[in-house]
């Protein structure tokens, strides 16, 4: 990654955008604290994260790309596993546990092992892990990989809500459509740096769609 | 904080998946067996040993042998100490070489969960395991205490060093575990250095050398004397140094994971 800069204020849906290999992931994985970045620095409500990870424990939900998870625990094990990591404990956790999984409606999931979820379940799983200690920023790398179309639906009614209540919102997306339907605004990566960053509005889809395949020819990348 | 959270799933992990129990219940079946071998061959001894002003008793013919079979001479190859050669590699190899084939190493380092406290979790939860394995196994001659009368200091001697090589197999097989890429290759590469540490110095001692680097570098130099109730600082320091180094090598490698993504 080079040339990337990028200020996202609270309550704010950025999309990131950008072929395969753009950088969108690595890019969220440096975000959220997972990999370190070896020049520059993020900060976080004025503080340097990566050196302070605590930081990051606070203030940071992620959902990284497939929703990896340990297949032995159960949906419950996992919000709880999730929760002691990030510093929740006793009524606190169990009071968080309770509320993601009512809000995320996995009541009926929540003593099956994630080893036998399906894709879309798994999803949701990771989505009820990054949003359990209610965070300031929550980055999200693909979140609608194997949702039907109606757990797309609730999840961008989710995603908007999440910003309206002041979170900071972060998503990685291959899809345009996506990124007009809940983002405020739009950042587009190609070969690892910063190529657009503007406002999104909901009739912006075909001058969004000519950006992106202007960007992403001129490199040229190809399309199919 | 964070590393007893890991801990605690590290712990919760290792017990809901059958490879713990299973290995559990095949070693302590092997040392009961064990057990009775050498008990039965205790008793059968019993009116030679009673002529003898200062023979050996239960904790030198029973317990100290079901500890370590190899050390002592004992009457089946397979002690504690000897199945621990087999069973940590299995049991530390998907500590973090599973989370890294399986994707779920970055989930603790997005959690914010330093390295350091990543490898100390799962190190002290693997601890914990082989401490109960160690204490069932223990409860075998300690059964007997009401009716016969142990050498506690030996058996304090000897359960220490068990307890240090135990630590130290399973530091070395969670530094195996953050170098490999997959399981497999992790329990393979700990079992092949868990072996050498334990017979580097045999071709030495064959040619007569009994002092030197490579005796000092071999785990039974350091394990025997306290198997035979001589606790020795340089001996206890020499596991705590190995326990040290490795499970700061594991640091160093989960760190550069982080670096290097």
């Amino acid at each position: 990654m080079q040339d990337l800069s990028l200020t996202l204020p609270r309550g704010q849906v950025l999309g990131l955008l950008g072929v395969n290999g753009a950088g969108k992931s690595t890019t969220l994985s440096m975000i959220a604290g997972a990999l370190r970045p070896d020049r520059g620095s993020i900060q976080l409500n004025g503080a340097d994260f990566p050196e302070q990870p605590e930081l990051a424990r606070q203030l940071i939900g992620w959902l990284p790309e497939r929703a990896p998870l340990w297949a032995e625990l159960t949906v419950s094990e996992h919000l709880d596993a999730h929760g002691r990591l990030r510093g929740l404990r006793g009524s606190a956790l169990r009071q968080a546990r309770t509320a993601i999984i009512e809000r995320l409606q996995l009541q009926p999931l929540a003593r099956r092992l994630a080893g036998v979820l399906s894709q879309g379940q798994r999803q949701r799983l990771g989505l009820a892990c990054a949003l359990l200690h209610r965070p300031a920023l929550l980055v999200l790398d693909e979140p609608a990989n194997a949702l039907d179309p109606v757990q797309v639906a609730a999840l961008r009614a989710l995603i908007r809500e999440e910003a309206s209540s002041g979170t900071a919102v972060i998503l990685s997306t291959h899809l345009l459509t996506e990124v007009t339907a809940v983002c405020d605004r739009v950042a587009i990566l190609h070969e690892g740096s910063l190529r657009h960053d503007g406002p999104v509005h909901g009739d912006e889809h075909a001058a969004l769609e000519r950006t992106f395949f202007e960007i992403a020819m001129k490199s040229g990348a190809r399309v199919a | 904080m964070t590393a007893f959270a890991v801990m605690r799933l590290e712990l919760r992990r290792l017990f809901v998946r059958p490879l713990a129990w299973v290995l559990a219940a095949l070693t302590l079946a092997e040392l009961a067996f064990y057990f009775m071998l050498l008990l039965n061959n205790f008793l059968h001894l019993q009116v030679q040993l009673a002529a003898r002003p200062s023979g050996p008793g239960l904790t030198d013919m029973v317990s100290v042998p079901l500890l370590s079979s190899f050390l002592t001479g004992g009457l089946l190859p397979f002690g504690l100490t000897e199945l621990a050669l087999f069973v940590v590699p299995l049991l530390s190899m998907s500590m973090l070489a599973g989370e890294r084939s399986n994707g779920t190493l970055p989930l603790f380092f997005g959690a914010g969960v330093p390295p350091a406290s990543i490898v100390l979790g799962k190190y002290l939860a693997l601890l914990a395991w082989l401490v109960l394995w160690l204490i069932l196994t223990l409860a075998m001659p300690l059964s007997l205490a009401h009716s016969t009368h142990p050498d506690w200091g030996k058996l304090a001697s000897a359960t220490l060093g068990m307890l240090l090589a135990l630590a130290a197999l399973a530091a070395l097989g969670m530094a195996c575990s953050a170098f490999a890429s997959h399981p497999a290759i992790a329990a393979s590469a700990a079992l092949v250095i868990t072996v050498a540490f334990w017979v580097v110095n045999l071709a030495a001692q064959k040619a007569g050398i009994n002092n030197g680097v490579i005796n000092w570098l071999a785990m039974p130099t350091h394990l025997e004397p306290l198997l035979r109730g001589l606790v020795s600082t340089s001996d206890v320091l020499w596991f705590v140094l190995l326990i040290a180094l490795t499970l700061a090598l594991a640091t160093r490698r989960l760190s550069s994971d982080r670096e290097r993504g």
